[in-house]
């Protein structure tokens, strides 16, 4: 009765050639291919580094100002530019500046990068169910499998340092973005799109005029989504090299310096509700001005 | 003849005695196994050795050395650190055993541990000039920074890391950053190590931050490159070692005591198993061909330990008692 008690598994044997089997051809292929890979990332590289100098050697009133600025056209809101400019300030006050703007460039290269291949992915999905069954399970390995998994391959293709980081932090961040606008469109009302075809739009006029602008809220939230994952991947991304404000609370939970890992960790806060507010904000402006228009 | 067997008896009720209070004394134990595999193997041979020839209830809990040894001190868990990088932590290990919180085993490393700049081997076979760190960095070229390759790169080790801060500091004190290196960050071990892999599988230059006894070196050879000058402990200790010094000298990085530390409740009520600790030591070599072994055939902590069990009794039964060496041989067969 052996066989009930214990699991029939496959034999250690078998499996730690399954492993090294694997293991072998990952090498191999790191081998034969690592070089040309990491040439066709070097150009998304160049452009990680030039906007991490572009934040660190601004002077920080002219930051102040631009993202004050930013704040301010996409909310019009006075106490969400108050806030956002307190929340820097304090964040300069407590040395943390330079690590701020590195992780604020990252996070921003990262949205957009998620924002260019989510939305287009997403719109593909609303319009095929078929193509939907075929990338929501991609979406769950990618949202559930632990971040280490995949990092330490990437690393041995890449090295470490920013690209590998951004990988890690754009799997991770990239499927609300994906379901959401797959979400916002399918959700547009089927007699709606009925009265657009019936004026003779074409798909293309169809989808920019009717379905994206009427889906927007659903996908300024998925952006919002994008924001906030891609933000708590910061640690993450900071144990393979990625500077910013990972890396001092690395260093604080190694050593346990309680405080310093509370002032990062709070500054990753402040960013993600800035971010939150202005993004959100900006959301419901769109909203508003469309309701105007239709109302 | 009856005085023989009077003291006969005597001794071995003694033995049960003694036997008896050692399982009841030994009682809950907790074991901190590092995130590195030689010390991870220990704590299970030593979790294996205490379960099955002392009769305690040994657990093992994951932990780091700064964490780790702090928590022994200030809360008394966990029991045992097997291997411990005491040198790496002075000023916890001091108080801790100035406030008799805990106490050093021994070491467990008979030849200690090595840790330096290590570069690997086909980098100096193609460039037999350089012996030293002096020489590796007259070549920036050489090693690539990831982000800016018109610079060299020294690889540091992972946050929080004693050795993370002498080699901040020796960083400094060669002048590395006049030489044109910079110094990486790679976050964690495991950055660490994947970036040594990634440098190795390309043949491409790769400088850093390591130290053995460690599986990795013994899958891809390196090369300690040698510093220079000899070790100076009293410039190391005033400076090297604390990264908060601004003047840093060139030293050597002396080869390290790694004990065995016990809290000071434990090692009081732990008897025969304090004596198992003291004698259980290693050498660099065994542990080397352990870890390659393990590797090879991706085995956990655990199967590397009784692996060793089962496959080196030579050197484990010289650390335990006749009976208890029995006790464990049944446990692994």
């Amino acid at each position: 009765m052996e066989w009930l008690s214990k699991f029939p598994n496959l034999s250690d044997d078998t499996l730690r050639v399954v492993k090294q089997t694997i293991d072998e051809s990952f090498r191999a292929f790191t081998r034969a291919y690592g070089e040309g890979i990491e040439a066709f990332f070097n150009p998304l590289k160049q452009f990680l580094i030039a906007s991490e100098q572009v934040m660190i050697s601004t002077p920080w009133p002219l930051v102040l100002l631009a993202v004050g600025l930013i704040a301010w056209f996409a909310s019009r809101n006075w106490k969400i530019v108050a806030g956002t400019i307190a929340t820097l300030l304090i964040i300069g006050l407590f040395d943390m500046w330079d690590d701020t703007m590195r992780t604020i460039s990252m996070i921003f290269v990262c949205t957009l990068l998620s924002i260019l291949i989510g939305v287009p992915i997403g719109i593909a999905m609303s319009r095929s169910n078929r193509l939907q069954s075929i990338i929501n399970p991609v979406l769950d390995v990618m949202q559930t499998m632990p971040s280490f998994v995949y990092l330490i391959p990437v690393v041995m293709l890449l090295g470490i340092g920013k690209v590998p980081g951004l990988i890690a932090v754009v799997i991770y961040a990239l499927p609300p973005m994906i379901r959401l606008t797959n979400l916002g469109i399918r959700l547009v009302d089927h007699e709606v799109i009925e009265a657009a075809d019936a004026f003779g739009s074409s798909p293309w006029q169809r989808l920019k005029n009717v379905q994206i602008p009427l889906a927007l809220p659903t996908i300024m939230a998925g952006i919002n989504q994008t924001i906030m994952m891609a933000l708590s991947m910061v640690v993450i991304a900071s144990m393979i090299g990625v500077a910013g404000l990972g890396q001092p609370v690395l260093r604080a939970i190694n050593n346990q310096y309680f405080a310093l890992g509370v002032f990062n960790g709070l500054a990753i806060v402040g960013i993600a509700i800035i971010f939150d507010r202005v993004s959100q904000a900006f959301g419901r402006r769109l909203q508003k001005h469309r309701e105007v228009v239709h109302g | 003849m009856k005085k023989l067997i009077a003291v006969s008896t005597l001794a071995l009720a003694l033995a049960a005695f003694a036997g008896a209070a050692s399982a009841a004394d030994c009682g809950k134990v907790t074991i901190a196994s590092m995130n590195w595999q030689s010390a991870e193997v220990l704590a299970n041979i030593d979790k294996i050795i205490l379960n099955a020839g002392y009769g305690c209830d040994a657990e093992i809990i994951q932990g780091d050395t700064v964490p780790t040894l702090t928590s022994m001190v200030e809360k008394g868990q966990p029991d045992i650190a097997p291997e411990g990088w005491v040198e790496m932590v002075a000023d916890v290990m001091k108080r801790g055993v100035e406030e008799k919180k805990i106490v050093t085993a021994g070491h467990v490393l008979t030849d200690g541990g090595v840790q330096g700049w290590w570069v690997p081997k086909y980098l100096i076979d193609a460039n037999p000039g350089i012996k030293t760190i002096d020489d590796a960095l007259k070549h920036p070229e050489l090693f690539p920074a990831p982000e800016d390759p018109k610079k060299g790169a020294v690889t540091n080790g992972p946050a929080g890391w004693g050795g993370t801060k002498v080699t901040s500091q020796l960083f400094k004190a060669y002048e590395a950053e006049k030489a044109g290196f910079v110094l990486v960050d790679p976050g964690s071990a495991a950055g660490l190590d994947g970036s040594i892999a990634k440098a190795y599988e390309r043949k491409q230059g790769w400088m850093g931050y390591y130290w053995e006894p460690t599986a990795l070196l013994g899958k891809y050879e390196m090369v300690k490159l040698d510093f220079g000058v000899p070790n100076d402990p009293v410039e190391w200790k005033r400076c090297n070692a604390d990264d908060k010094c601004p003047d840093p000298k060139k030293n050597a990085w002396a080869k390290e005591n790694v004990d065995t530390v016990v809290t000071q409740a434990f090692a009081e009520r732990a008897g025969p198993v304090m004596d198992y600790l003291k004698t259980r030591s290693w050498g660099n070599a065994t542990v080397n061909k352990l870890l390659a072994w393990m590797t090879d055939n991706q085995a956990t902590g655990e199967d590397g330990a009784k692996y060793f069990l089962k496959n080196s009794p030579d050197i484990w039964t010289k650390w335990v008692p006749a009976d208890v060496a029995e006790k464990v041989k049944k446990a692994v067969e």
